[in-house]
């Protein structure tokens, strides 16, 4: 299997005098769907943020797809951006836009300034828009505002904004956090989707382990920024939760 | 010493100088007033000086109530100096006041007399002069208009600058930064009347010389309420958009721009309803309008000429003020 996300021995120190990661060393192979555990502030979301350069890593190197994202900037780093979807917690569409406009922006690394300034955009992107929003079932809601659409809709809004990028890998930043459990599990199912069928590698951060026992190929968990497990989903048990989440953690089973 | 406890102690002392110097500042002035005795000024101050020091070390002191509110005390509030030393500035505040503004119930009761010119201008406004009157006010509403037009893409740009999280966090970032909010506060804080008078004499009296005046005014004004619209804006999409491999320029037209725009709207229809009152009073010092023409027919005691005028502004007003209320109203909808 190939590697898609090499990292080796990455460092992250925020300006505070934080060291969020301590030296992470990660491969995630093509068509893995690879799920990030671990409490809050353990260095998930820092570590997710890395990947794509929103945050700058203090020292390390990460690879994806053989670039380098550490020392990328500009167009190189533009371009290896677009191959990442990177979907949120909180979906961060604009919400007074419309649903079609909010997938579209996904094409933007794709599009030149002119054409986004004036936003018209390729007839064949369109097509692609309306496409993506079918197969998250949402090509109905295409005009209408994002505000008017419920959470889970909004996330799936998200997911089709990320697949305009025709990604090879998305990371998902706690995806199902601000979802209820009927919803989490839907978002998730989408996924899990695209990941089996169109081979997009996903790196997801859950709080829910029966999620990550579900859809997971492989857990990884941050403790402090630090990686303490790296195995099959199913390998939890009840000792290793509590070495990922503390000794007075209890594993809250929500189906 | 620790720098905070000088720093404490600093302020502790100069928060009594200033009381005590108030004080006997005040008293000097009442006295001065009264019996008109001609004092050294410097008294004041080395009086001041000389009780902060026998009180503070008395252990009486006003800046230590003030900046250590810790030291809490269980006195009935009739029994502190605090309580006794608030009424007394605030009693010889009131009286330096009075005295100062040559405040005068008996004039306000009895001359009355003197105003019914204007009052019954008022009620027996002259519509003769309606056409002249309206083409004043027309110059008025164009001229705000065309000064909150003219000031939309200055400040549009600007307020980019002045935005805290927009702005690098380098030297020059903060510099653009600090150098933009400064100017922005400074033209702000000089009233649009004083502008005009500036203008007046630089272009000339006319409608001209106010649409400037107002104009400056808005730049500086919009430029702080459209900045600290960026600086609250929802940085989730800015996220989102420049992880999708956007450009900046990208990241601010469709992340930014489009949680800006409606906000951006209401604020410049609410400028303009501003500057169409603000134009009326420029006009006084030479902006042009319709405030000009009240000037002078104001000059010429042409009472009823005035109560036209007066009316028609207040209609103006009231008419702006409701509509420019319910667009905001629909523009701010969530």
């Amino acid at each position: 299997m190939k590697n898609v996300i090499e990292i080796n021995d990455l460092h992250k120190f925020y300006d505070k005098g934080s060291h969020a990661l301590k030296g992470i060393n990660l491969n995630v192979g093509e068509g893995e769907f690879c799920i990030l555990l671990g409490l809050s502030g353990s260095g998930k979301s820092t570590l997710l943020r890395c990947l794509n350069k929103l945050i700058d890593s203090t020292s390390g190197e990460i690879r994806i797809c053989d670039e380098d994202v550490i020392k990328a900037s500009g167009k190189t780093l533009r371009f290896i951006r677009r191959q990442i979807g990177m979907i949120f917690q909180q979906f961060n569409l604009i919400k007074n836009l419309t649903v079609l406009t909010n997938v579209l922006s996904g094409k933007l690394g794709f599009v030149s300034l002119v054409h986004s300034v004036t936003f018209s955009y390729h007839q064949a992107d369109i097509e692609a828009a309306m496409e993506n929003l079918k197969r998250v079932g949402l090509e109905k809601f295409a005009f209408k505002k994002v505000k008017n659409l419920s959470g889970g809709q909004q996330q799936r809004v998200a997911i089709a904004r990320a697949l305009m990028q025709n990604p090879s890998v998305i990371l998902a930043d706690e995806p199902v956090a601000s979802l209820d459990p009927a919803t989490a599990d839907n978002v998730m199912k989408y996924l899990g989707e695209l990941n089996k069928k169109d081979n997009i590698t996903v790196i997801c951060s859950l709080h829910f382990l029966s999620l990550a026992r579900k859809y997971g190929s492989r857990v990884v968990a941050l403790k402090d920024g630090v990686v303490v497990f790296e195995g099959k989903p199913c390998e939890i048990d009840e000792k290793k939760f509590k070495e990922i989440y503390g000794e007075e953690a209890e594993e809250v089973e929500i189906r | 010493m620790k720098k905070t406890e000088i720093n404490s102690i600093l302020k502790v002392f100069v928060t009594d100088l200033l009381f005590w110097t108030y004080f006997f500042g005040c008293v000097y002035y009442l006295i001065h007033h009264w019996s008109g005795l001609i004092l050294n000024t410097v008294i004041v101050v080395i009086a001041g000086f000389s009780f902060t020091i026998i009180f503070s070390a008395l252990g009486i002191s006003i800046g230590r109530t003030v900046h250590l509110p810790t030291e809490k005390t269980k006195l009935k509030w009739y029994k502190t100096f605090w309580a006794w030393s608030f009424i007394a500035i605030l009693f010889l505040t009131l009286m330096v006041g009075w005295n100062m503004v040559g405040v005068n119930p008996y004039k306000f009761f009895t001359k009355f007399g003197n105003a019914r010119g204007i009052m019954t201008g008022l009620f027996n406004p002259n519509i003769d002069i309606i056409g002249i009157c309206l083409s004043a006010l027309a110059e008025t509403i164009y001229l705000a208009l065309l000064a909150t037009l003219f000031a939309i893409p200055f400040a549009f740009v600007l307020s980019f600058f002045a935005a805290r999280n927009l702005m690098p966090k380098t030297l020059l970032g903060n510099t653009v930064y600090l150098v933009i909010r400064t100017i922005a506060t400074l033209f702000r804080s000089i009233e649009a009347i004083v502008w005009a008078i500036i203008f007046s004499v630089w272009v000339g009296i006319g409608p001209f010389a106010g649409m400037l005046a107002l104009m400056v005014h808005s730049i500086a004004a919009l430029t702080k309420l459209y900045s600290e619209q960026l600086e609250n804006i929802d940085d989730g999409p800015v996220e989102a958009i420049t992880a999708t491999g956007a450009s900046t320029l990208q990241v601010w037209i469709f992340a930014i721009i489009p949680q800006i725009i409606s906000p951006y709207l209401a604020f410049t229809i609410y400028r303009w309803d501003i500057n169409v009152r603000m134009a009326t009073i420029v006009g006084f010092v030479g902006g042009g309008g319709i405030g000009l023409l009240l000037l002078q027919q104001q000059q010429l005691l042409r009472w009823q000429n005035v109560g036209l005028i007066i009316w028609m502004i207040a209609a103006v007003v009231w008419i702006m003020d409701m509509t420019s209320a319910k667009v905001r109203e629909k523009l701010l909808e969530k």
